[in-house]
């Protein structure tokens, strides 16, 4: 793993990778909770406390954890977080935690921030974990942001809940639909490409680094998708 | 194996920890949560209890040794000892949720509609028209013109409401419907009757008394007298125990009532009928008694009605000879459920009792049923022109 700078870690997050639109990670949530702004922005914010917190717990305890039971640890440590975020959002934000419903415990099964310590914070120390969640749960809050305004614009015809002239009186419901969701991500995720004129990672860029089994084989072995790609 | 023992310990002691951070957190946020929603639940209380706090929701269990009136579906306990009721009525004006708190002192402290299947108007703020009402004097209420029934049904929930308060106060309140106090009173006036009792269709005029009922079996009637239920066996002896002068109104009522002889008319002897006039009698003191056909909503309005011959709403009326409806019923009809299936309610055709051709339309339609409504007085204006003909003939 080549070393970064402590704020190429930070905005790598943002854009190049970006976890929904480059990882394409966490696509549930992306979906569900962006018909609004509010939601969206809740959501991500909720995301990113919790992967703050969990990378900052696990790259402390990465060099005392168990190799083989890492990942019941880290889904304990992050479930810990999420039920705290949900304890914390009912008693003082009751109608948001009303407005996110399942999907907040569901922040739990989040592969961002599971992908995140299995990648990142299990590897480097405090620090750069911390700024590593900043990073990634802002570029997850920025994107879910941008689908939530797109779709909360289009098929509410209003922005946080402030009904917006026009608009408000010609919605597309479509967008606050599912497939309007899915559209929306599609397109997203082809306007980043472009931004990043590709240099956002490819697929195979992630190689063994961004690979979940890495942890078992340790680079040892060839993965079957890379060999089926070198026999080619 | 000394691994094995590592990892299982290591995820042992982060299980643990967790579970105590959560315990803490849980520790703290609990009682805000419970009081954030206790908070949004009594704020639908709080407007019909302003000064309410502490609402509690009864449980089964603890009204299990009560009889609370049917209407009564939800019982919160305030702390300073009042109730707040969610009433659903049934009947004419089904479908009806209210909330009507009942303060410590008996009291209606508010009411309002919590969601209903019928636009309101009037209704709504006629909660306000009951507060600081009582058990006592609760009916003197108005109801609201062009809304009776819906308000009197609104009416009547509160007074269960205050029912309901006076039972979990530890009084005896008689919750039984008027249907079974009648019930229970014929058979207690004349006990050979047995329980089946039919009301009689009134074609002679009769003098001091309200209602006479008939004994399916043949064994007498039950007269009903202001308060008083008296029964007169077929012989015409009075039964109950009661003075003298309205057992000679009974016997009296009781004569007439065996006396009254139909005569059937032939229709095609007379010019100028109404052809919704079906059938025609006169009895011996020159009441007429006319079966009319009415349009029902299928015929006047719905396109969407399927034509079938129970699509005429059928009225059986009597007029007495000095013009004056006796008795009206709806024999048939099949308007829409729930909606226009009130004119079969005598809470809706009793209204023409004692109407006369110019005051017959004045009675409250049946809300949400425009049209049936207006077929059915129809019907009666069409008795009463027949009444004329038949008269001029007779």
């Amino acid at each position: 793993m080549k070393k970064d700078g402590n704020l190429a870690i930070l905005l790598r997050g943002l854009i190049a990778e970006n976890p929904v639109f480059v990882l394409i990670l966490g696509t549930c949530p992306s979906l569900a909770t962006t018909t609004t702004v509010i939601g969206a922005l809740s959501m991500g914010l909720a995301a990113m406390a919790v992967l703050i917190c969990s990378n900052a717990v696990i790259s402390l305890l990465r060099r005392i954890i168990p190799d083989t039971v890492r990942i019941p640890c880290y889904i304990v440590i992050i479930a810990g977080f999420v039920t705290l975020v949900q304890m914390v959002m009912h008693a003082y934000l009751p109608a948001l935690y009303e407005m996110l419903g399942v999907y907040l415990a569901l922040i739990t099964v989040n592969c961002i921030i599971l992908g995140r310590a299995e990648m990142f914070a299990s590897k480097n120390p405090v620090g750069k974990a911390i700024l590593d969640g900043i990073g990634m749960g802002l570029g997850f809050t920025l994107a879910l942001l941008s689908m939530g305004t797109v779709r909360e614009v289009l098929g509410s015809g209003s922005f946080a809940g402030f009904a917006i002239p026009f608009l408000s009186e010609h919605t597309v419901d479509f967008f606050a639909k599912a497939p309007g969701g899915f559209m929306v991500f599609g397109i997203m995720i082809a306007v980043v490409n472009a931004v990043s004129h590709g240099k956002a990672p490819k697929k195979k860029s992630f190689s063994c680094e961004g690979c979940p089994s890495l942890g078992l084989c340790h680079g040892e072995s060839v993965c079957a998708e890379q060999a089926e790609k070198e026999a080619k | 194996m000394k691994k094995a023992i590592h990892c299982v310990a290591t995820l042992t002691v982060i299980c643990l920890v967790v579970s105590v951070l959560l315990a803490f957190a849980n520790y703290i946020t609990a009682p805000i949560i419970r009081q954030k929603q206790d908070e949004a639940a009594n704020a639908a209380l709080l407007v019909v209890m302003p000064e309410g706090k502490d609402f509690v929701l009864l449980t089964e269990d603890d009204l299990a040794s009560y009889t609370l009136p049917a209407t009564v579906t939800k019982v919160y306990r305030e702390a300073g000892g009042g109730y707040v009721f969610e009433l659903t009525t049934s009947g004419y004006a089904s479908g009806l949720v209210l909330l009507c708190g009942v303060g410590a002192d008996g009291a209606v402290t508010g009411a309002t509609v919590l969601s209903s299947q019928e636009t309101l108007g009037a209704e709504n703020s006629y909660g306000d028209r009951l507060v600081g009402r009582r058990a006592e004097d609760i009916e003197q209420v108005d109801t609201v013109t062009s809304a009776t029934k819906t308000t009197a049904a609104y009416r009547n929930a509160v007074r269960d409401a205050l029912l309901a308060f006076a039972v979990l106060g530890g009084a005896d309140v008689d919750l039984r419907s008027e249907a079974e106090i009648l019930a229970e009173s014929l058979n207690t006036a004349l006990p050979s009757g047995e329980g089946a009792f039919e009301k009689w269709f009134v074609i002679e005029a009769l003098t001091g008394v309200d209602d006479v009922y008939v004994a399916e079996n043949g064994t007498g009637y039950v007269c009903v007298i202001g308060d008083e239920y008296v029964g007169v066996k077929a012989d015409g002896t009075v039964t109950s125990q009661t003075d003298t002068e309205t057992a000679q109104t009974a016997a009296a009522a009781v004569a007439t009532v065996k006396g009254a002889v139909l005569t059937e008319l032939s229709l095609g002897s007379y010019e100028g009928l109404p052809a919704s006039v079906q059938a025609a009698a006169v009895t011996e003191s020159g009441s007429v008694v006319l079966t009319v056909r009415g349009a029902g909503y299928g015929i006047l309005g719905g396109s969407s009605y399927h034509p079938a011959s129970g699509e005429y709403i059928i009225v059986r009326v009597a007029i007495s000879a000095e013009g004056t409806i006796l008795d009206c019923v709806t024999l048939s009809q099949a308007e829409s459920e729930n909606i226009g299936d009130a004119c079969a309610d005598e809470a809706f055709y009793g209204q023409f009792d004692g109407k006369t051709a110019q005051n017959y339309a004045e009675v409250d339609g049946i809300s949400g049923a425009t049209y049936t409504t207006d077929g059915y007085k129809k019907a009666i204006g069409d008795a009463f022109a027949a009444f004329n003909v038949l008269k001029g003939g007779v």
